[in-house]
């Protein structure tokens, strides 16, 4: 885990430098909500689409930057010594967390947003919180995995998203409904299940994800 | 001679099933003359499932044993399993509009079928996108199997998610077959026929696998 | 319609589709068996 850590303080540090994928991904995410604002308009959309949106803009967001971390190792072929200083399931550990931290980054930044362009009001907090909290681990997990899949292939970025879609949409389907509670559309109580079935989604991805990633990484 | 036999049995069974699903198996109420419909698409979308689940398994074998053999087979099952994901789709796009209206209304089993297109789509796609022989057969084993693991959620928990249209008295979430004498006997039997016809077209399907090979070493030979 | 019609409609789409690709399996076959033949003539 110590090594995890490091290789996470090294990516940080790297992309202090250029900042490229916080950049890409954050102003993704911001002209993708502009399209959406302005298409929509501020009054006239319900709750319930404005939970979806939200969720759509945030996949999209996902998808334009979390493969990076991976495709930056291969163009400046740091991935061979990083074979030899760090076993796959540290350096997963550590893609991983800089994926998720970046989400979150972004998701700080974009919900507020969110809210005061959309009218979007959320009337249960923490379950709200809770619900993003699951939705980014899914996001995140399945991402990282199918961006190391993506950065050995030779078409590079094109097919990411195609990728990722089928795999992460359990995820999306259940936050979305539980997203929907957290905006008082349906009682909290009616979405155990969605919740269950994203820490499930979560719990299963992530193990995946880990036991598979040593094939793909030494390949 | 032997495979000339098991050809005759299966088309003897085969036509007794067709002629068993229209003439001899009672209705369910609810359903009518429809209810003939489960004997085929019903098969056929298990058999979607079970091509997937080989795949997996063969994809599982790869990464193992890294013979190129098994990713051949992985790929061949998956192609099957495509053709019949197709098949379960317009046979039960068919259904849906004689029967609610539409072609097409996201139904929870609609979604997952269309999901699991999506993915044969994105497999294939991958491995179109990658020349090199064996990264190509790692790469996409790991996907099939990163695939496979996400396919109960859709075949047993978005569906609780959602309210379904699908006719549950039949073949509902506890597993219980809630049939007739005989029709459960009709569905069987043609739940057998269908995963024997799979198996025969599977058999082929990896003889071709080995061919291509066995051209692909020899003309590296020369 | 009548609905046995749809139902053998049903019915003719599946075989129609497994016979079809039968079919073109098998001349995918016979076409690689030649290919073959005629490389491992070669051979000797």
């Amino acid at each position: 885990m110590r090594k995890a850590w490091l290789i996470l303080q090294k990516d940080i540090q790297q992309e202090f430098k250029t900042r490229f994928a916080v950049n890409a991904i954050l102003l993704f995410a911001v002209v993708t909500l502009t399209a959406v604002s302005f298409s929509i308009g501020t009054y006239s959309a319900s709750q319930e689409i404005l939970a979806a949106l939200l969720w759509i803009i945030l996949f999209f967001s996902a998808m334009s930057g979390l493969s990076h971390i991976f495709v930056r190792e291969e163009e400046t072929h740091t991935a061979d010594t990083l074979k030899l200083v760090a076993l796959p399931v540290n350096v997963f550990w550590g893609k991983f967390f800089f994926n998720l931290i970046l989400l979150i980054l972004v998701e700080i930044i974009i919900i507020p947003l969110y809210f005061a362009v959309m009218n979007f009001v959320v009337i249960h907090t923490s379950f709200f919180i809770l619900v993003m909290l699951l939705g980014s681990l899914g996001l995140t997990g399945g991402g990282t995995m199918v961006a190391a899949i993506i950065s050995k292939a030779s078409a590079k970025g094109a097919l990411f998203t195609v990728l990722s879609f089928p795999i992460l949409l359990p995820v999306l389907v259940s936050a979305i409904s539980a997203t929907n509670s957290a905006v008082g559309n349906d009682p909290v109580s009616l979405t155990g299940n969605a919740i269950q079935t994203m820490i499930a989604y979560d719990v299963v991805i992530i193990t995946a994800s880990v036991l598979l990633f040593d094939f793909v990484w030494n390949e | 001679m032997v495979k000339k036999i098991w050809n005759t049995i299966l088309f003897v069974w085969m036509s007794g099933v067709i002629v068993g699903a229209f003439i001899w198996a009672t209705q369910q109420k609810a359903l009518k003359e429809y209810t003939r419909i489960i004997y085929f698409h019903v098969p056929v979308s298990w058999i979607t499932v079970l091509a997937f689940l080989i795949a997996a398994v063969y994809s599982f074998l790869y990464l193992k044993k890294r013979l190129l053999k098994y990713d051949a087979y992985a790929e061949a099952a998956n192609q099957l399993g495509f053709l019949f994901a197709v098949l379960a789709t317009v046979t039960g796009s068919i259904w849906a509009k004689v029967s609610w209206g539409t072609f097409w209304n996201w139904d929870p089993r609609e979604t997952s079928i269309f999901i699991l297109l999506l993915i044969y789509a994105a497999y294939f796609a991958l491995r179109s996108a990658i020349e090199e022989q064996d990264r190509r057969a790692i790469l996409s084993s790991v996907y099939a199997i990163l695939a496979f693991v996400t396919v109960p959620f859709f075949v047993f928990i978005v569906p609780r998610i959602y309210f379904s249209l699908h006719p549950d008295p039949v073949i509902n979430q506890t597993g219980e077959v809630n049939m007739d004498f005989k029709q459960r006997v009709v569905f069987f039997s043609s739940l057998i026929t269908f995963t024997a016809v799979f198996v025969w077209m599977l058999k082929t399907k990896f003889e071709i696998a080995v061919m291509r090979l066995r051209i692909k070493k020899l003309e590296r030979e020369k | 319609m009548n609905p046995v019609y749809v139902v053998m409609i049903i019915n003719l789409i599946i075989w129609a589709g497994i016979f079809g690709y039968m079919l073109n399996l098998s001349k995918h076959m016979s076409a690689l068996r030649k290919k073959l033949n005629k490389l491992s003539d070669n051979e000797h």
